[in-house]
């Protein structure tokens, strides 16, 4: 099993693979699956909201292995064109070659296409979805004058981090409505431990509900100068550290003080926190 | 001066025989003492008494009769008596004198036979320049003079007063007292910087400077503030908000107590805000006091309905308040008589440790930390009080079995009563010492404090729920401060001990005047008013009939006619470093700024696409242009901002930090995003708007959209200034009208406020206009505008978001960054 995974590292991979090996893990909060499933179900497309490292990405890597579906995910930025998810032409020898975007590619294979921060893509690639996630279910091809009637296990997603620096950058509400929206928060106590502990080999269930005790608190400080709160993700990474034998407080400095904030009566207070639970 | 020392002593007594009866008999009495002097000191002991007895019979009497006593502590030397001759040479000095001669023996103990000359060699050199200085000097404790350390430790204090009173002419005596507490407080090297200080406050105003060497008034605190050592409280306020967000949820207001010298630092509460010592020893203490103290408003030390249930318990039918509604505690301990420290203890012990342990469930290290702190145990009648706290607390770290009447506490379903049942069980099986208030303080562990202190405003929501009163209440700033002068002049010995025992017996008594009742509200404006006022009408939303109540609203556009174009520069120029460092973050980011334009004729790189495009085209027959260049250029952004600022009473508030107004800030933040944005180029517009009344909101505009930044329009922000109430929707409603106008794509109303959205007139129902607002910017949603709050209040984030929504509002809460964020965080919204 190993060497087969070793074997696929650092290999050329095309984007749209069936899932395989074992199923990510992923700890539900509520009712996302169930709400997910059933979105898949009638190929209703689906917002994921939510802090950054709360799970989302994990969570439709999970459903992804569950139904059975490729994943095919694209990280939105601003100079994101309509090209770069539909496709484009390429010159190839005397001709010219057209090439399918990342979009076009799920949209024919019946893959789950991930747009993740879509918020952060320019205006022309957030329309050209439009006509794949309403009844039509197709995707236009401008360039080639044609239309792509979607595959029939075709799903679109698109995750949605409302955050203040996005006022401006506001998905507009004939886009919004167009989804299936799941929000997501950090886990709940007990769910949170139980996640960081398995996603770090070794760990220490008490230090995982330390970990978790003081997110907790760190949350708490969001509005008071953090953007972003400690992630679930960054518990797991000051996990890690910890299981590599880096000191508690050393590693909470690194994953959850540090990359968090500028700020010295933040980091401050942060550390306080964090003394507090691994004492020192 | 005859030849035969004994026939000099006979003509002295036979002189003062003559003179009075009463010193020629102390002179008699004394000089058996004076013997062993020997016949000439005999003598001159003799003639010196008599010439100060002529110089002033007073100087006289009081030197005859200090004579034996002073003889017996220096032996056979003398030198006492040349110095008290010397005060012959300064009129009416006997009460100089006096003092020197009272205070010799100890003098003669702490200094030494030969520096207690010099101790008084410096008292008469004060006399030489200010008479009054010396008899100050003489009368101060040698002991405290020397501070342990002698006569260098008399000169380390009076050598940086002696400069001063060289070179500024100090009268010595008024700094002296002073001097010591400082020296105590704060070691010696503090002395001169604060008398320093103090001579130049001097020489700007006798009373300030006097009040200042007395370690009164707002300049001693500033300076003592500065020489704190330790941890000084007001430089981590924030810190400390920030750790109390994250344990608990909220963070308390918090006042500062001053400098308290010679005393515990103490933190005390009335229930709402917490009163900080201006100085910790150490950082962990401040911690440890804070954390607690936060814990007993966060788990119902100071609740309501708590207190109501410890006043029955006591057989009082509800707690007595006094004028400002706050609970008085004396009437609760009133039946405990003079040994009512002792159960105040008790209750405090119990009370305390159950705070603890609800922390200690939040904060594994909380009590560790206590425990840590708690190494000193005091002596005396408090040593079993500060021992059982020690224990108790031992019993939540597992060093010790949790036992009761502990065990009781230390769970969530404990509350104040169950405390105070068990302490009265306690109380009653005593075999506790009886203790006086003044040995109470050194009961106490560090961290914890009395909690009884002043009287508190009960509780009616849950700690974080919502802050006290809304900002615009009756009367302006200048009765609220008065309200707050009298509130905290209450602060810092308990208040209640002052009142005599028989007007606390029974339910309440004088103190009390039982339950407060809602306050009727007289109607001060007729509605009719609103028929005649002008300006534009705006609708208003009521939640409870949910309609709009229609033209309810009147917006008038009115100039701002003061102007400080003196502070405007002072300001540019107080903020040119922040100013470069805007700029240069502009210029810096504008390569990035540039939008590529695509499909260009000419330009920089190639269009990879439309390269891709032309050359298909051309294969296939056609003969496109030939657009395949990309090129960055700067476009302008199509975005218009109008900043709406808030200039409400609220922003003449002194800011937090101490240092100045925050309407200095946010004239600098105001100046600062002026500037900024005519670097930018985006149109922009500033407006400022305040209200009375629902018929008087004024809207004023600073600047508009077609115009630069005027040199008068930078006079009117710098001479900004609070006034009114904020009526905030009838001001975003015309706001909105305005930027309709702006003539750009996207549309933000950046609105700068300091707290919630409150009018005279709202009846108290702080929803009333909350609601409005949240209207007002749905209603600017619609037409395209983006609303977005930058709030100076910290407590902003409970009701913001209900009111613009989720990420469409920031807290600054720390008021410095206002003007170094304030244009950063429109760089942000707007999109890099």
């Amino acid at each position: 099993m190993r060497s087969l995974i070793d074997r696929l590292r650092g290999v050329e991979r095309d984007i749209v693979q069936p899932p395989e090996g074992r199923s990510p893990y992923y700890e539900a909060q509520g009712n996302e699956i169930a709400v997910f499933e059933a979105a898949w179900r009638k190929r209703l497309p689906v917002m994921l909201k939510g802090p950054t490292g709360c799970g989302k990405t994990r969570f439709l890597e999970y459903m992804a292995h569950r139904l059975g579906r490729p994943l095919v995910s694209v990280s939105c930025h601003e100079d994101l064109t309509s090209a770069d998810l539909i496709g484009r032409f390429l010159l190839e020898g005397e001709s010219t070659v057209w090439q399918d975007g990342p979009l076009t590619r799920a949209v024919k294979a019946g893959a789950i296409c991930y747009l993740d921060e879509i918020v952060e893509a320019r205006t022309d690639s957030t329309v050209i979805i439009h006509p794949l996630t309403d009844h039509r279910r197709r995707l236009p091809l401008e360039k080639r004058g044609m239309e792509i009637e979607a595959h029939e296990d075709f799903l679109l997603v698109i995750s949605y981090n409302p955050g203040y620096q996005t006022v401006l950058k506001d998905l507009k509400p004939s886009t919004k409505q167009r989804f299936v929206a799941i929000s997501f928060q950090y886990p709940g106590a007990e769910t949170e431990a139980r996640i960081v502990r398995t996603e770090v080999e070794g760990l220490d269930g008490d230090v995982a509900r330390r970990l978790v005790a003081i997110a907790g608190q760190a949350r708490a400080l969001k509005d008071h100068g953090l953007d972003e709160a400690s992630s679930t993700r960054s518990l797991v990474y000051a996990g890690s550290l910890i299981a590599a034998g880096l000191a508690p407080v050393e590693a909470g400095e690194a994953a959850l003080v540090s990359p968090i904030t500028d700020d010295l009566d933040l980091a401050q207070a942060l550390r306080e926190i964090i003394k507090a639970h691994f004492g020192a | 001066m005859t030849d035969a020392p004994g026939l000099t002593v006979a003509q002295v007594l036979a002189e003062l025989d003559e003179l009075s009866f009463v010193a020629s008999r102390d002179m008699k009495a004394a000089m058996t003492a004076i013997e062993p002097f020997g016949p000439q000191g005999l003598a001159d002991w003799a003639l010196a008494g008599r010439d100060l007895f002529l110089f002033d019979r007073d100087a006289g009497k009081a030197f005859w009769r200090a004579s034996a006593r002073l003889a017996g502590v220096t032996g056979g030397a003398g030198g006492w008596v040349g110095q008290a001759r010397a005060f012959i040479s300064f009129r009416g000095s006997w009460k100089a004198l006096t003092a020197y001669l009272a205070q010799f023996a100890e003098a003669h103990a702490v200094f030494g036979a030969d520096g207690v000359l010099e101790w008084g060699a410096v008292g008469l050199a004060f006399a030489r320049t200010h008479l009054e200085s010396a008899e100050i000097y003489f009368s101060l404790p040698p002991a405290r003079l020397a501070g342990g350390r002698g006569l260098a430790g008399l000169h380390e204090l009076i050598t940086p007063i002696n400069e001063l009173v060289c070179a500024r002419g100090l009268p010595a005596g008024l700094a002296l007292p002073g001097a010591l507490d400082v020296r105590d407080a704060f070691g010696a090297a503090a002395v001169a910087p604060w008398a320093k200080r103090g001579a130049d406050i001097l020489r700007a105003g006798r009373l300030r400077g006097e009040a200042f060497f007395r370690l009164e008034g707002q300049d001693s605190e500033e300076a003592l503030l500065q020489e704190s050592p330790g941890f000084r409280s007001h430089e981590h306020e924030r810190f400390l908000g920030l750790v109390a967000q994250a344990v608990f949820g909220a963070s308390p207001p918090l006042r500062s107590l001053g400098v308290r010298i010679g005393k515990r630092p103490f933190i005390e509460t009335d229930g709402q805000s917490l009163f900080m010592p201006a100085a910790f020893p150490d950082g962990e203490e401040a911690l440890a006091a804070f954390l607690h103290h936060t814990g007993h408003l966060a788990f119902g030390s100071y609740d309501a309905k708590q207190l109501d249930a410890l006043f029955s318990e006591m057989g009082m039918a509800h707690p007595p308040l006094d004028a400002d509604q706050r609970i008085t505690w004396r009437p609760l301990f009133a039946a405990f008589g003079d040994d009512m420290p002792r159960f105040q203890l008790l209750f405090d012990l119990f009370e305390d440790f159950r705070i603890d342990a609800r922390i200690q469930a939040r904060l594994p290290n909380h009590v560790p930390r206590l425990l840590a702190l708690a190494q000193v145990v005091p002596d005396g009648a408090v040593r079993p009080y500060f021992e059982a706290a020690v224990a108790s607390l031992e019993m939540l770290v597992g060093r010790r079995p949790l036992v009761e009447p502990w065990s009781l506490l230390a769970g969530e379903a404990a509350d104040i009563l169950t405390a105070f049942r068990l302490a009265r069980a306690w109380y009653a099986a005593s075999g506790w010492p009886a203790v006086t208030l003044a040995d109470r303080q050194a009961a106490y562990l560090p961290g914890r404090s009395p909690n009884s202190q002043r009287p508190v405003y009960p509780r009616k929501d849950p700690f974080g729920a919502e802050p006290p009163e809304p900002e615009a209440n009756e009367g302006g700033p200048a009765a609220e401060a008065a309200a707050r002068a009298e509130r905290e002049a209450t602060g810092g010995q308990d208040p209640d001990l002052e009142i005599p025992p028989e007007d606390t017996s029974g339910s309440g008594g004088r103190v009390g005047v039982g339950r407060p009742q809602p306050a009727s509200r007289s109607q001060r404006r007729p509605a009719k008013r609103a028929e005649q006022a002008t300006g534009t009408a705006y609708p208003e939303w009521d939640y409870r009939e949910k309609a709009y109540r229609r033209d309810w609203a009147h917006v008038q556009e009115r100039a701002l006619t003061e102007t400080d174009a003196a502070c405007a520069q002072g300001l540019l120029a107080q903020n040119a470093g922040l100013l470069r460092r805007l700029r240069r973050a502009i210029q810096a980011e504008k390569p990035q700024r540039l939008t590529p334009l695509r499909r260009q004729l000419e330009g920089g790189e190639l269009d990879l696409d439309a390269a891709v495009d032309y050359v298909t085209e051309r294969r296939t027959g056609m003969s496109p242009p030939a657009k395949i260049y990309r090129e960055r250029r700067l476009l302008a952004r199509d975005t218009g901002v109008l900043l709406l600022a808030d200039l409400s009473t609220s922003i003449m508030q002194r800011a937090a930090d101490g240092n100045g107004q925050v309407v200095d800030r946010l004239k600098a933040a105001l100046l600062l995003f002026a500037v900024t944005l005519e670097e930018i180029g985006d149109p922009y517009a500033i407006a400022g708007f305040a209200s009375k009344y629902r018929d008087a909101v004024s809207f004023y505009p600073i600047k508009s959209f077609g115009e630069r930044l005027t040199a008068h329009q930078r006079a009117v922000l710098g001479g900004l200034s609070g006034r009114l109430a904020t009526r905030m929707g009838a001001a975003i409603r015309h706001a909105a009208a305005q930027l309709a106008q702006a003539g750009t794509s996207r549309r933000l109303l950046l609105i700068l406020s300091d707290g919630r959205p409150a009018d005279y007139d709202d009846g108290g129902d702080g929803r009333y206009l909350h609601e409005d607002t949240h209207m007002a910017i749905k209603e600017a949603a619609d037409r395209g505008i983006h609303a977005f709050c930058v709030t100076l209040d910290p407590g902003g984030g409970a009701y913001l978001e209900r009111i613009f929504g989720r990420g469409h509002y920031v807290v600054i809460d720390k008021l410095n960054e206002l003007p170094e964020r304030l244009p950063q965080i429109y760089l942000r919204l707007r999109g890099a």
